[in-house]
């Protein structure tokens, strides 16, 4: 589905990371604004598209409404734009409204992506890496609940054409779901004996368990490696310095530019259009396959 | 070569007065396929698990089991986990993990084996078994037979010698069953794998096994080749409880007398019909059966008049116009394979779920009339798919009278009506056990024992014979023919072919969300080629109507050879 989906999870747990760090303690616009734009196109890539025109429609009211809402509580600032009951509204205020707003979305865009890229089996490998015993015991319980539910439901409809579920009174009813219930946690419970005793059939509790997964670093999992953590490192080094610092209050001041500052600004920016441009790549590299078709 | 030596084995579960093995002595070669047949409690079960030591049983045991000339006690646990490999009836209760590539994989992780390893391993086993297209599922979406060919698979995977196999096609349906046999005849052929199979089908099993063992009581009655298994079955005792469960070839040529032959397959007992019958069954008479005359419909016992369901607005219809009517008092069995809408059609009858369009009436009133559960008090029970989904309590004498409470009957009644349809069912013994302690046949029977408390009209079934081997069938259906007469309506969904041909009165095929056609059942098999009982596969060339063994057996002897 996604070229950038397909990367190693560490690699992508990695790169979310140091996006999401940076564009949450970050104040300067620019790397505000690599974020959001970086994280919107993204999860454009990653969905349909009348999804992101919904998300569109749902987060530009609350981008505005974030941006709004700073200038009207906050007086801060030199730049009075005008008086509302006797309070000025500044542009400073306004202008770090607009700067919260920019990050708040942008996050919220980038934990999307997060959610739909990093699924359960790959949160699960990466968290078996540090518990194993505890990987295995969630995926068991993956596979348990589906198992449980449908017990239930069966039990309820076979209780169902014995009368027991079809009574009026309120108290009648709770009581028959919880013996429903009830009886579906001793089926569990039983259950639960069988597959241990499956489990030792299978060798499980032998010595030097090992964990196995269908993820493998590849050379290129190496390079996309490499390549975020040095522009993280570029964004890191000039946020450090302060060739990035922005302040809004009393009045905006940058410090002078200076080559880190740009660098760190534009690497920054390369970092969140990343997954956009191996996604591009993949796609010049199939109509060019397919032209020669 | 042998690979395994059992030599005396005695084992007694603790607190039982009898031993449940006595004595068992058996010599399995290197690449033998094994099938352990015998009643049901017969020990065969016992058996097995204790060939797999992390599965024996505890309890007293006495003798010697070896493995490759080691005691199985002496074995590492390593080579014990690896070598022997066990598979259990129940494909549920064996997937440990979420994804079918895991399960794969489970083992081989429990042996500590590297990555690189794993790999190379899963997927050769995948591609073996044809599992690539659903290696990155969910364990949950698969069907039965594929969950069981998981399980085989990924115990495959860790390299075993030995294949041990406890009933694993009982909850299968027949078309995945003869798959998941045929896989097991491929690895032994192809592999030189040794298998033991504990397995009620016979039909199927006795033609690919090398030797059959016939257990009774804890002994080893019989260990030969199942052509002489049978054979000498037949001739020593004619009444051995075990005879109604072999193949049905093998049943017609012995009901005839001709124990010599023994025929095994279809194609066998096909050749052995038309070499002793060709000549004499053209010169018999073309007997047209008496068809009962129709009783007029008055007012059918069910009714469903162009029923249409889906489950979801989103989802295709699961029912596409379904028209069907049971007469009062007939027994009626809907046929067809998985996934047509059999049991969706059935919950639909019995109230449980609410089609779109169409009208459903019971004894001529629309469904909708029996409110507030009156449509199961005395009009309608429902025996699910598995019969314990129907017990919540310990015992099954406090389940029945639980039942009996919730409808207001008076303690003394209660205890003599449990003891009355204890007697009628014959599960009194069985009374003070514990629901899951129970066997696939006991729990059907006290799971009948439960829905006649409530005296019903009518008696839906799901697959009643699933699980059940031939003594539990046939008890079984001794029981509904009883109910039968005492004038109850029976609607049974099944995928066994040989159950209806054998009971119902009419016969329906559900195909993709419809019913097909419905017929007395010796008219609509005789129109089927493929979907029909093994006798009739047999005997159609000759007599297209016979269609159990019984109806083969008599058409034979009228023709006299």
């Amino acid at each position: 589905m996604n070229a950038f989906a397909a990367y190693h999870p560490t690699v992508l747990l990695t790169y979310f990371l140091s996006v999401l760090v940076v564009s949450m303690f970050a104040l300067h616009p620019v790397l505000q604004a690599a974020a959001l734009l970086g994280g919107l196109v993204f999860c454009a890539l990653l969905q349909s598209r009348r999804r992101t025109a919904a998300d569109l429609a749902f987060y530009l009211p609350l981008f505005l409404l974030i941006a709004v809402t700073n200038p009207l509580f906050s007086h801060n600032g030199v730049t009075p734009l005008f008086f509302l009951n006797g309070n000025p509204v500044t542009l400073e205020a306004l202008l770090y409204g607009v700067q919260i707003a920019l990050m708040l979305v942008g996050v919220l865009f980038w934990c999307k992506c997060y959610s739909k890229v990093m699924t359960t089996d790959k949160f699960l490998y990466l968290f078996g890496r540090v518990i194993p015993k505890l990987a295995l015991v969630l995926s068991m319980a993956l596979r348990f609940l589906p198992l449980f539910l449908r017990r239930a439901r069966e039990v309820r409809r076979a209780q169902k054409t014995l009368g027991l579920l079809a009574a009026k009174s309120r108290v009648d009813r709770i009581r028959g779901e919880m013996r429903v219930f009830l009886a579906v946690i001793s089926w569990s419970l039983e259950h639960a004996m069988a597959l241990s005793s499956a489990m030792k059939a299978r060798g499980y509790g032998l010595k030097g368990r090992t964990q196995f997964s269908l993820f493998r670093f590849t050379p290129g999992d190496g390079v996309l490696l490499g390549v975020s953590l040095a522009l993280f490192g570029l964004t890191l080094a000039g946020m450090a310095t302060g060739a990035t610092r922005f302040a809004y209050y009393p009045r905006l001041t940058a410090p002078p530019a200076s080559p880190l500052g740009l660098l760190a600004l534009c690497a920054f920016a390369v970092l969140c259009a990343l997954p956009a441009i191996l996604e591009g790549k993949e796609w010049l590299t199939w109509s060019f396959c397919k032209s020669k078709i | 070569m042998e690979l395994l030596q059992i030599e005396n084995l005695t084992f007694r579960y603790p607190g039982a007065e009898a031993d449940a093995l006595r004595g068992i002595t058996l010599t399995v070669r290197q690449g033998e396929f094994l099938v352990l047949c015998g009643e049901s409690g017969c020990g065969k079960t016992t058996l097995l698990r204790l060939l797999k030591r992390e599965l024996a049983p505890a309890g007293k045991r006495g003798g010697e089991i070896r493995y490759r000339g080691r005691s199985l006690e002496a074995l590492d646990a390593r080579t014990s986990a690896a070598q022997i490999g066990f598979v259990l009836q129940n494909p549920d209760e064996q997937i440990v993990t979420d994804k079918v590539w895991h399960e794969l994989a489970f083992g081989l992780e429990n042996l500590g084996l590297p990555t690189g390893v794993i790999r190379r391993r899963v997927g050769e086993m995948a591609s073996y078994f044809g599992i690539q297209d659903w290696f990155r599922r969910e364990t949950d979406a698969l069907s039965g037979g594929q969950k069981q060919l998981l399980n085989l698979a990924s115990v495959l995977v860790m390299q075993p010698k030995l294949l041990l196999l406890d009933e694993p096609t009982a909850q299968l349906d027949p078309i995945a069953a003869s798959e998941f046999l045929q896989t097991l005849y491929k690895l032994n052929r192809e592999l030189g794998l040794t298998i033991l199979l504990v397995e009620h089908r016979l039909e199927e099993a006795f033609p690919l096994a090398d030797r059959a063992v016939l257990l009774e009581a804890g002994r080893v009655l019989d260990c030969d080749a199942p052509r002489r298994l049978g054979r000498a079955l037949q001739t020593r005792e004619h009444t051995h409880p075990m005879c109604c469960a072999l193949p049905s070839a093998m049943r017609i040529a012995h009901a005839l007398g001709a124990v010599e032959q023994s025929p095994l397959t279809v194609r066998e007992g096909r050749d052995f019909l038309e070499a002793r019958f060709a000549a004499s069954a053209q010169a018999q008479p073309q007997t047209q059966p008496e068809i009962p005359p129709e009783p007029d419909d008055a007012a059918p016992a069910i009714e469903l008049k162009n029923v249409w369901f889906r489950y979801e607005k989103e989802l295709p219809d699961v029912l596409r116009g379904v028209t069907m009517a049971v007469r009062r008092g007939e027994f009626y069995c809907i046929l067809g394979a998985n996934g047509t809408g059999k049991t969706t059609a059935l919950q639909v009858v019995a109230g449980l779920r609410r089609p779109y369009r169409g009208a459903v009436r019971i004894d001529g009133k629309p469904l909708k009339a029996y409110g507030g559960g009156a449509l199961y008090r005395g009009k309608l029970a429902l025996l699910p798919q598995n019969p314990q989904t129907l017990f919540l309590q310990d015992t099954v004498r406090a389940d029945l009278d639980e039942l009996l409470a919730l409808r207001g009957v008076e303690k003394e009644a209660r205890e003599a009506q449990v003891k009355a349809v204890a007697a009628r069912v014959g599960v009194e013994p069985l009374l003070d056990r514990h629901p899951f302690d129970l066997s696939g046949g006991e729990l059907q029977k006290c799971a009948l024992a439960k829905l006649l408390l409530s005296a019903p009209e009518i008696l839906l079934l799901d697959e009643p014979t699933k699980g059940l081997d031939a003594f539990a069938k046939q008890k079984l259906t001794a029981l509904l023919r009883g109910l039968c007469d005492d004038g109850v309506t029976l609607l049974a969904v099944t995928h066994d072919v040989e159950f209806a041909a054998e009971n119902a009165d009419r016969c329906g095929l559900f195909f993709d969300g419809e019913l097909l056609s419905d017929d007395r059942p010796q008219a609509f098999f005789a129109q089927n080629h493929f979907y029909t009982t093994a006798a009739n596969r047999m005997a159609r060339g000759l007599w297209p109507d016979a269609v159990t063994c019984a109806q083969v057996v008599a058409r034979c002897r009228e023709a006299k050879p």
